[in-house]
């Protein structure tokens, strides 16, 4: 076994991927490392959310190779189910299963895919809701509670399988302005201990401070990855420039 | 013109004797339908195209052809066939009753997985996600986040196939059972008082259906209790 | 299949009554299902109950007792009425067509009450909204923004009320319309076949509903054109 400290935890080679006959994905060369932070950013349809998807086998690639922590995703199931029980996903909207109450939203994987039994999953949920800053709201339902609270709990339910990686999908661009500061104190904690993240996001404050690297999509390929200081202040793309006009001018 | 109060007295008690006739053609076939709906329903999301077409045939059948036409070929049409006849299911197809319920759970059968299937299309993609990055397998999927919130979704449309089967019973006096409706035609017949008789029978039925809707609405109210935002 | 010879001419003139019954009911049914949600969507408290119980009636009601209830009823009422006017009239009968049109028409326009009915509240206020600050009268909105999204909504559940007219019409029968099931019953005494004649039944009004079907999903897909493909 060769070293694994030195091994990229995620490797993308040369990925492409199609929906019918729009190409989404174009030649993707990607490697993250254990315990970077990626913000990947870009104009709607570069493929961003696509990219991610694809690591988590929510969206199958076309061409090219994937390989999570040395587990290289194909057909295989168990090959599948293995890498999703080292990557965790948060969603632009939530998902938190509306028939279940908070803390059972993050006991039922624990239970049906770790087997975990219940008290066990139990005390991990509630030691997870304790890290967002939610531990009263364990027994309501998730429509009681307001948006940034229900992406919180959707942080501590990706956590509580522990993984390796955890995709973030524009976490906050579903939220109120007022709410957006409590997910993204809880992902900068996060990024802090250490946990290896991709975050597609268009929040550049949490990109500047928090990213070890962004990364720029546009039209399904990677444009441009540097350091943030690099990557804000001398983009070396015509387009990249042109997107942070955009973005950066209100 | 006279409205014979009378009548209508002393016919209710009658065609009440019928009630229990009427409830059993309804829970029966309702059972028995339900269960061949779900079976219908996973042969549609099986996968696999056989099981799919086939359902999907039969749906469509027993869809598109009168519910009456249904029961006649079963208790008229089949005894035609010597094979039928011979067979361990005539003590079962020789009588009206069980043709009748046969009938009425083949169609309810059709109607309501079509039913199921609408409310397993309207759980949220989303939700089915959040359950495959968790790492949960598809059966798992189905059952824990499927299965409750499909049942939610369905409840108001299946109820109201609760309520069309219970008058699709009334069909059953047509080959000679005596349920509310078969009794309430052999007074009529011997009253010539078709106006009394029949306007009784209607809101005798119009109660019954009154009472399947609160009983679903509580039914409702209990499992949609987590869609409501009681602060 | 020689069995059938000579019933050729009369099955066909049965599917005829089928047809005239759907064109006659399907008017009246749209009928009664406008006026009725235009009740309910009215004001007038007086109105919402009139309709209200209209549609409690007849959703509550199995089909074959309204069917029964009008071909009597009326003619005893029509008896009645006559006889005002003439005292030697004995009975003044009610032709079945007719009775059995307006029973099917009056229960399917209760169930397309609540289609219009949700049609009407479903377009978006957001439209109406904009057409009021750009200045539209309440007609021009009613007609360019009201109706086309309106009928866009209710068509798949019109599209169900249609199939429903087509299989009550069997029940029709019931009270003497030769329609195909009443021409089955007769050639059943003849041949003695009763299962290839009442599949003879199911086929044609499986006819009828594949039309039907496809004629709506075609009507959709024409209503769609201009909402579908969007990225």
């Amino acid at each position: 076994m060769t070293d694994n400290n030195s091994r990229p935890l995620i490797q993308m080679i040369k990925v492409d991927k199609f929906f019918g006959s729009f190409q989404a994905l174009r030649n993707i060369d990607l490697e993250v490392q254990k315990g970077e932070r990626i913000v990947i950013c870009g104009p709607s349809g570069s493929g961003k959310s696509t990219l991610i998807r694809c690591i988590n086998r929510l969206e199958k690639h076309n061409g090219g190779e994937i390989i999570i922590d040395g587990i290289e995703l194909t057909d295989k199931v168990e090959d599948i189910d293995a890498v999703r029980r080292e990557v965790g996903m948060v969603f632009q909207n939530f998902n938190l299963f509306p028939h279940m109450t908070i803390v059972k939203n993050l006991m039922i994987a624990q239970q049906l895919v770790r087997k975990t039994n219940k008290d066990e999953a139990r005390k991990l949920a509630m030691r997870y809701l304790e890290r967002v800053k939610i531990p009263e709201q364990a027994d309501k339902y998730p429509i009681q509670l307001s948006g940034g609270q229900q992406q919180r709990v959707a942080i501590a339910r990706a956590l509580c399988m522990e993984p390796e990686i955890i995709l973030f999908d524009e976490p906050t661009s579903a939220l109120d302005p007022e709410m957006i500061n409590e997910v993204l104190d809880v992902m900068v904690d996060l990024a802090k201990e250490g946990m290896t993240m991709i975050c597609v996001t268009h929040e550049m404050g949490f990109a500047r401070s928090v990213a070890d690297r962004i990364i720029f999509m546009d039209e399904g390929e990677i444009v441009e990855q540097a350091r943030p200081t690099e990557f804000f202040d001398n983009p070396k793309s015509e387009r990249t420039r042109a997107f942070l006009d955009q973005i950066l001018s209100h | 013109m006279s409205f014979d109060l009378n009548l209508i007295l002393d016919s209710l008690p009658k065609m009440l004797a019928g009630f229990g006739v009427t409830l059993q053609l309804l829970v029966v076939s309702g059972v028995l339908g339900l269960i061949l709906a779900i079976l219908l329903l996973l042969m549609r999301l099986s996968g696999k195209f056989y099981l799919d077409w086939v359902a999907q045939v039969y749906i469509y059948i027993f869809r598109g052809t009168p519910i009456l036409v249904q029961i006649f070929i079963i208790y008229y049409g089949l005894p035609q066939f010597e094979a039928i006849r011979d067979s361990v299911f005539w003590s079962i197809l020789r009588e009206p009753t069980g043709c009748a319920i046969l009938a009425l759970t083949l169609n309810t059968g059709a109607y309501v997985s079509e039913i199921l299937r609408g409310g397993v299309l309207g759980v949220d993609k989303g939700l089915l996600e959040a359950g495959s990055a968790l790492g949960m397998s598809a059966r798992q999927k189905f059952i824990y986040i499927t299965t409750p919130l499909a049942t939610r979704l369905a409840l108001p449309a299946y109820s109201n196939d609760v309520i069309s089967l219970l008058k699709s019973t009334a069909l059953a006096s047509t080959i000679t059972i005596t349920d509310m409706t078969g009794i309430a035609r052999t007074i009529v017949a011997d009253t010539y008082a078709p106006y009394e008789v029949f306007i009784s029978l209607a809101i005798v039925y119009m109660i019954f259906t009154f009472g399947i809707q609160k009983l679903f609405g509580v039914f409702e109210r209990y499992l949609g209790r987590y869609a409501r935002r009681e602060e | 299949m020689e069995v059938l010879t000579g019933w050729w001419d009369d099955y066909l003139w049965g599917a005829v009554i089928v047809a005239k019954v759907f064109a006659a009911s399907l008017l009246l049914m749209i009928l009664f299902g406008l006026i009725g949600a235009a009740a309910k969507l009215s004001d007038s408290r007086v109105a919402q109950k009139i309709a209200n119980g209209y549609t409690v009636i007849f959703r509550g009601t199995p089909e074959i007792l309204v069917i029964l209830l009008l071909y009597f009823g009326s003619a005893i009422v029509l008896t009645a009425i006559a006889k005002v006017f003439d005292p030697d009239v004995r009975f003044v009968d009610v032709p079945p067509f007719w009775a059995g049109t307006i029973a099917i028409a009056l229960i399917v326009g209760s169930y397309a009450t609540e289609t219009f009915r949700g049609a009407f509240l479903g377009v978006k206020p957001g439209s109406i909204e904009a057409a009021r600050a750009l200045g539209m009268s309440n007609l021009q909105t009613f007609i360019y923004i009201r109706i086309p999204e309106m009928w866009r909504i209710a068509l798949p559940p019109f599209g169900n009320h249609m199939l429903s007219l087509v299989k009550d019409t069997a029940l029709i029968s019931i009270i003497g319309l030769n329609e195909t099931l009443f021409v089955a019953k007769q050639a059943i005494t003849v041949t003695g076949k009763p299962f290839t004649m009442y599949i003879l039944v199911g086929i044609i009004y499986l006819g009828f509903s594949t039309i039907i079907t496809l004629s709506v999903m075609g009507i959709e897909r024409f209503g769609n054109r201009t909402t579908v493909g969007a990225r």
